[in-house]
């Protein structure tokens, strides 16, 4: 079936050595197309009449694109437009060394089945190999394998198809030797911008150096970067650092190089200045040389608020200004300043912004001011600037030339308009790198086939539960039910307890795409109103969902306990059971206090009732602390999807109920897994924070004359418990909200890496995530490991190397935590949605911290945070004196405490559309000069604002 | 001095066809020979669940309810009866170990030697310490195959004047295989020298001796130099022999002589290349099967 | 930047093949008339050269004479010029040493040793050239030479390397892909009954794909065992026709 010829090549370069290597040329490489008679292929990949509309190519055509093509122009061929295409396999190889992101994408892009993409093996392929001839460089060598590739198709394609293949480049020489050999080549500007369906394409085109014609004077700005060798060298000499460039958030001339020192040790190099800064932009990894002492600065203090878009001419102007302030500061503390002298690895990713339409009209050439602010603007290429302002879009780095003061970028997509919801929503996940695509075909293609039935073959190992009287306990509105709970007597007397947790596991199998989706997701992300999943819909709110009624997998924990709640006996198994109810909490809430009720549902959630609350008053008494953190919940127009209304969470006794058993499910399976795999297993833990953390705390509780021990969990949790003011029945949840502050985070780690378990909010020593594998990909992790435990399921290599547990354990913490900050844009942009429809209005709130010039004020109602300034720009200060001790702020002589009670008005600020905010502004108490009039009239922040 | 260089040529291959029926009783280590257990299980097979099976590639060879597989090269299986060239490998109590190619080093025992004085003298003590003086390491002997021991052992002897120590040669070793079975492996060439030709693979060849029956037993050697005439005969005869072992011709005394005959037309030094040994050989066969034709 | 893909999503290797094919295997029997018997092996670009003397007379000590069976005594060596470095290796380091005695088990099991009590059946090995697999490579070769030796073995030897890429094994390995990492498993069977000869792995791997490894090994055996029945049939019929009988 398949004949070869066998190369040598033997070499011999440098010193003596002889490279010894074989290549195998085959002629059962198919062409892939539909249309070809030959090859044997039986799932061709191109059309049969591929049809793209373009005035250059008039007739139906293949692309082949060169692999400068394919690296800078990966966007359009992205683009839903292109398809037919023909990737050859020297491309895909030229593209993986040269850019890791790109390829992956274009990969991607293969593997999607609407797009045609094709991959030719054509150094595999008896006619189309070619070897590189004496004095030809590696990439002649490929342009030319890439020509005859395209001959090849020329050839290949049966005349009668009336197909022909376009190469589409973009270097000139390789394009003319093309043409030499009666080959259709085009540039891809020429190429893309012939296509008559899709003008708007020519703008997702990126700016090749070789059309870069003079975009700005061609002034040279920055000083030329250092060749990577010379970097290299000088790193190892050490004469240049390495590290990672963190842009400032609020001053864009200013920077901090991350250096990565020997184990924690790490030191931040400053930047100050275009000059110095040299086009880093943030999060690349550069090389800083260290400037002389002499010329050491302290970084400015000021922080700059607003950095709107300033139109090009005064740039220069307030280069100026801003050095002067530089100079103003750099009285103080000096720390070491550098500059940065190239960059070693870029780690530029698409941005989401808007465009800032230049002042000229009819450019085509306009700034993007990007969402994020350490990331600076960049300057795009674009016909559509009409439509596109005021709408949120995304735009590539393509490049950034000394001679240019901002990066060259190309435009992306639109996501849409901005302060839309689903645009904002779309930018937040972006932001926060939250993956929302749709599941891909091939993870869906791992879901079990519907309808789906418990066949005899999954029994096996499962033990059947379905006669047990289990039933759930949710949020209204759930439809990802991942836990049930039971509770029964026993004969002997005491109780039989399950938790019932969906066993995920069993459909999602290691290693498959879906498993890699969920994963690289990490965690179901909530947002208001929606829910980004974790694995697909079948199984969050179907399969794995254990609704009533329904017969469903599920992995149970279940315990023998006496009347005490002591645990007796535990007992893990896979099961199937079959839930009774799908209760809310107010629902199970209302059974239990229903004395007539007396079904066995009932009686179950009473017994379950009753031992949660020995279990909570147990692990309160040895030191569990009881936090809260403001938590509100948007009733939502069923319509518009707007916020109506905002509502801080309720809790009642049920909820604290499925809280208990969950955690104490937590427990158990912890300690199991971790007896079973003391190397790898994946536990999570919660640091205890160090004392100085507790500060603040100390303070605040100082100001009202109350001492709080933070020596233990125990200790602080009993001194908070009895940290009461009467009169003042929020004080006590303020504290809360401060000792929240105070925490660390709690992360998941892998056994083996690392010594210290401890949960310290929960005061356990042991503590994992079992109980939400729907939402949660740690807890398949830990199913997995506890089925090995058990012996119900086989282990796999991953699941036992710790290094690669560590690995994900990464990034399920990266993914929680971004999940988080969406979560709190999410909340913060409904809050802002909310106000915008009311108005100003005016609350009560509490003052939460104190800061050199300005409060931050929490108004309970509406568990919203906001921060009173007392400085603007365009008004004289008022006196402000701070003092850090105890800590106030006294404003004209009004002194303000922590938890003074304020009246604030509430307003939106929409002046910069792209940073939305919630302003807060003084009422009570009135300070001349400071405080705001009550507010019928329109409140003086805003109307400033707008001035500008 | 001259060196002969030549470049790597691609290795002829040998037309097989019209060879299918020897092919058909080739087989390879592994190949079931037979299901039927109603054969006797022979050399070159093995047993493997009821399956008379091969172990040796060659040719099978089925004597009534026998079955053999006779490799096509192997070491030596010493058949009594069978004239050995060895050479003494070591001295031992009443006896010599030979090396004759054989799978174990064969034995010579003092008792079935000829020593000097006589058939029918008595092995003494002094024999016995003067062993090395008739016999020592390194010498080579031409012998008969007088019993095999059950570990597979030869026992020779060189009871006959034809037999015993050997002088001034040349040593040709081959494969045992390509030695014809014959009446007499003892020939006196017509082109002036003699060859033993040993059924081991070892092959002697020297010249002719004047006379035929000088001193019995022979352990006398001569050391007179050998006039140039015979030396080029000789030498002449082992590259021929050499050649038609390299091209796998069965080796007796015709085929050796005929090889000889052809290669006249060559240099001496000249038979060993490959292309002359082609066409020397060549020639021998064709002689060979006109003779036989 | 990134490594090697040693198999590329269309399922290409880096040389061209797919993950199932070996690499050429091209041998000649018969190549040295001193030897009782020899091969010379190519499999891909790695070339090796085995010579069997024997079964002899036990030399050397006497020690070691079997009195039911023979002594298989291998020897496993590397040109100087059969790597990438020129490097002088000298006898009885710790990894020919390996290689020796890996051999020599795996002959031990296929050779009927008992047929030839109190003798010794030498086997020397050369890699001349090295590009991967080289112990199959020499187990392979050394079959060859032990069948030219006319030495009865039950069966013939394959050998042949397996990797383990993307959940994919890969048979027969250049040297490439095994210096790519990642697990490398080596098979010496007896292909017609499916005896294992020899099993060997270094790296770790988990239980769940040894079983799919090992039919990919097993496969592959049997794949090296066809070229190498062709090379045994086309040299015997040669002989056998020269022979004229």
């Amino acid at each position: 079936m398949l004949k070869y010829k066998t190369f040598v090549k033997k070499t011999r370069s440098g010193g003596i050595l002889k490279v010894v290597r074989e290549h195998y040329l085959r002629d059962d490489i198919w062409c892939g197309s539909e249309v070809c008679v030959e090859c044997k292929d039986e799932t061709p990949v191109l059309e049969k009449d591929p049809c793209m509309e373009s005035n250059l190519c008039t007739f139906p055509h293949y692309l082949i694109p060169d692999t400068n093509v394919v690296l800078h122009q990966i966007d359009v061929l992205e683009d839903r437009l292109i398809r037919n295409v023909i990737i050859l396999q020297t491309v895909l190889q030229e593209v993986r060394h040269r850019s890791a992101p790109v390829y992956k994408r274009i990969k991607d892009a293969i593997h999607t089945k609407e797009k045609n993409f094709y991959t030719f093996t054509n150094e595999h392929h008896r006619e189309t190999f070619i070897e590189r001839e004496p004095g030809e460089s590696a990439n002649d060598r490929n342009d030319r394998a890439i020509r005859v590739a395209v001959q090849w198709y020329s050839k290949h394609i049966p005349d009668s198809a009336n197909i022909k293949v376009v190469l589409l480049t973009n270097d000139r020489l390789n394009k003319e030797k093309a043409e030499q050999a009666g080959l259709i080549a085009y540039k891809c500007e020429e190429y893309i911008k012939s296509l008559i369906a899709n003008p708007e394409l020519i703008d997702q085109l990126a700016l090749t150096s070789d059309d870069k014609n003079e975009i700005t004077s061609s002034k040279i700005l920055f000083p030329e970067h250092l060749p990577l060798s010379q970097i290299q060298a000088g790193i190892k000499s050490g004469k240049y650092i390495q590290g990672t460039f963190r842009a400032n958030r609020d001053n864009y001339l200013e920077g901090n190089v991350f250096v990565q020192g020997e184990g924690d040790e790490s030191t931040e190099i400053l930047l100050q200045g275009l000059q110095q800064l040299n086009r880093a932009v943030h999060q690349d990894v550069v090389a800083v040389e260290l400037l002389p002492r002499k010329d050491w600065v302290a970084p400015s203090a000021v922080v700059l608020q607003d950095d709107g878009p300033k139109a090009e001419d005064d740039e220069q102007e307030e280069e100026e200004e801003k050095k002067l302030q530089m100079k103003q500061v750099a009285q103080q503390a000096l720390k070491p300043t550098g500059r940065v002298v190239g960059i070693i690895k870029r780690n530029w990713r698409p941005y989401c912004g808007m465009l800032s339409v230049s002042l000229i009209k009819q450019a085509t050439r306009h700034l993007f001011t990007p969402a994020d602010r350490r990331i600076p603007k960049i300057r795009i290429e674009t016909r559509r600037a009409d439509s596109l302002a005021g709408q949120r879009i995304m735009v590539a780095i393509d490049g950034w030339p000394k001679n240019s003061r901002y990066p060259n970028g190309h435009f992306m997509k639109s996501l849409g308009s901005a302060g839309d919801r689903e645009t904002e929503t779309e930018v937040l996940l972006l932001e926060h790198d939250v993956p929302h695509l749709p599941f891909s075909q091939n993870v869906l293609s791992f879901l079990p086939k519907m309808p789906w039935t418990i066949t005899d073959d999954v029994m096996k190992n499962r033990v059947d539960l379905r006669h047990l009287c289990v039933c759930s306990v949710d949020p209204p509105g759930c439809t990802d039910i991942d836990d049930a709970l039971h509770c029964r007597d026993l004969e002997n007397g005491n109780l039989e307890v399950g938790v019932h947790i969906a066993d995920v596991s069993h459909f999602i199998r290691p290693g498959n795409a879906l498993d890699q989706e969920a994963a690289n997701r990490g965690t179901t992300v909530y947002l208001c109103g929606m829910r980004i999943d974790m694995v697909p819909e079948l199984l969050s709110s179907n399969l794995c969902s254990l609704r009533s009624d329904v017969e469903r997998l599920a992995f149970s924990c279940i315990w023998e306990m006496n009347h005490n709640a002591e645990i007796l006996n535990t007992r893990f198994t896979k099961s199937v059971i079959n839930s009774k109810a799908s209760l809310t909490y107010a629902e199970a809430q209302m059974r239990i206090d229903d004395t007539s009720m007396n079904d066995d549902i009932t009686k179950s959630l009473r017994g379950l009732n009753k031992l949660a609350k020995i279990l909570k008053a147990g692990r309160i008494e040895k030191g569990a602390l009881t936090l809260s953190s403001p938590e509100v919940r948007f009733h939502m127009d069923s319509e518009t999807h707007d916020p109506i209304d905002l509502q801080t969470k309720q809790l009642m006794e049920t909820n604290s109920m499925v809280e208990e058993f969950m955690l104490l499910a937590n427990i158990s399976v912890a300690q199991k897994i971790y007896d079973e795999f003391s190397e790898c297993a994946l536990l999570r833990k919660h640091p205890s924070p160090p004392s100085s953390n507790y500060d603040i705390l100390h303070k605040a509780a100082k100001a009202k004359n109350l001492v709080i021990h933070t020596e233990s969990a125990k200790e602080l949790a009993d001194s908070l418990n009895d940290a009461e003011i009467d009169g003042f029945p929020y004080f006590n949840t303020l504290l809360r909200i401060l000792t929240t502050r105070c925490m660390m985070q709690a992360v998941y780690f892998c056994s083996g890496l690392d010594s210290d378990f401890r949960h310290y909010g929960l005061a356990t020593p042991i503590y994992t995530h079992f109980t939400s594998p729907i939402r949660r990909y740690s807890d398949i992790i830990v199913h997995r490991l506890l089925a090995v435990a058990i012996g119900a399921d086989s282990t796999y290599p991953t699941l036992m190397d710790k290094h690669k547990q560590a690995a994900l354990c990464n990034n399920l913490n990266y993914r929680h935590k971004m999940a988080q900050y969406a979560q709190r844009s999410s909340v913060a942009f409904h809050t802002q949605l909310f106000f915008k429809n009311r108005g100003i209005l005016n609350e009560e709130g509490f003052i939460l911290f104190v800061r050199k010039n300005a409060i931050i004020i929490l108004i309970p109602k509406f568990g919203l945070e906001g921060t009173v300034f007392f400085e603007n720009k365009n008004k004289p200060s008022p006196k402000m004196v701070f003092n850090e001790e105890i800590p106030t702020l006294t404003v004209e002589g009004h002194t303000f405490n922590m938890f003074d009670c304020v009246r604030v008005t509430i307003s939106l600020d929409a002046s910069n559309i792209q940073h939305q905010k919630i302003r807060m502004a003084l009422l009570e108490p009135v300070i001349p000069g400071v405080s705001v009039p009550p507010p019928d009239s329109e409140p003086e922040a805003k109307k400033m604002k707008l001035d500008r | 001095m001259a060196v002969d260089m030549r470049l790597p040529a691609i290795l002829k291959q040998i037309s097989l066809s019209g060879s299918k029926g020897a092919a058909a009783s080739l087989v390879v280590p592994g190949d079931v020979i037979t299901t039927d257990t109603g054969f006797m299980r022979g050399h070159g097979t093995y047993l493997d669940e009821e399956k008379l099976t091969a172990s040796v590639a060659g040719e099978v060879e089925r004597v009534n309810k026998l079955i053999c597989v006779r490799p096509l090269k192997t070491r030596y299986n010493g058949e009594v009866g069978d004239v050995v060239v060895g050479r003494i490998a070591e001295v031992q109590q009443k006896r010599w170990k030979v090396e004759t190619s054989s799978r174990l080093d064969s034995v010579l025992l003092l008792s079935s030697v000829n020593l000097p004085g006589g058939e029918l003298r008595r092995r003494s003590a002094e024999d016995e310490l003067s062993m090395r003086d008739y016999l020592q390491e390194g010498d080579l002997i031409s012998a008969e195959v007088q019993a095999v021991f059950s570990d597979g052992a030869l026992s020779l002897h060189t009871r006959s004047l034809k037999y015993g120590k050997l002088g001034q040669g040349v040593l040709v070793q081959v494969s045992p295989s390509l030695v014809k079975r014959q009446k007499t492996h003892f020939h006196n060439l017509p082109c002036g020298a003699s060859i033993i030709l040993g059924n081991n693979g070892y092959i002697w060849l020297h010249p002719t001796p004047m006379q035929q029956d000088e001193e019995a037993g022979g352990y006398y050697t001569s050391t007179e130099p050998v006039a140039l005439s015979d030396r080029e005969v000789i030498s002449r005869l082992r590259n021929c022999i050499l050649a038609l072992a390299a091209h796998k011709v069965m080796l007796f005394d015709t085929s050796v002589l005929y090889c000889y005959e052809s290669s006249l037309s060559h240099q001496i030094k000249d038979i060993l290349k490959p292309e002359v040994t082609e066409e020397v050989v060549l020639q021998t066969r064709h002689r060979l099967a006109d003779q036989e034709g | 930047m990134a490594g090697l893909e040693l198999l590329s999503d269309q399922g290409y290797r880096l040389d061209g093949r797919k993950s199932t094919e070996l690499r050429k295997i091209q041998a000649r029997m018969g190549v040295f008339d001193q030897a009782d018997g020899s091969a010379y092996l190519e499999q891909g670009r790695t070339i090796a050269l085995a010579v069997v003397y024997g079964p002899h007379d036990v030399r050397g000590s006497r020690a070691k004479i079997q009195h039911d069976r023979a002594v298989i005594n291998c020897q496993y060596s590397m040109a100087t010029f059969s790597t990438a470095e020129r490097k002088r290796r000298p006898h009885g380091d710790r990894k020919s040493t390996e290689m020796s005695l890996h051999l020599k088990e795996t002959f031990e099991a296929a050779i009927l040793t008992h047929l030839y009590p109190r003798s010794q059946i030498d086997i020397y090995v050369k890699i001349l050239q090295s590009d991967g697999g080289n112990y199959s490579a020499c187990v392979n070769a050394a079959t060859l030479a032990v069948i030219d030796a006319g030495i009865p073995m039950r069966d013939y030897v394959c050998a042949c390397t397996v990797g383990f890429v993307d959940d994919t094994p890969l048979a027969d390995m250049n040297h490439a892909e095994e210096s790519g990492g990642g697990t490398n498993l080596a098979l010496a069977l007896l292909p017609r009954g499916g005896q294992i000869a020899l099993l060997q792995m270094d790296a770790r791997l988990h239980q769940d794909h040894l079983d799919t490894l090992m039919e990919a090994a097993m496969t592959a055996c049997k794949g090296v065992s066809k070229v190498l029945d062709e090379v045994v049939r086309q040299h015997l019929q040669e002989t056998v026709i020269l022979t004229g009988e």
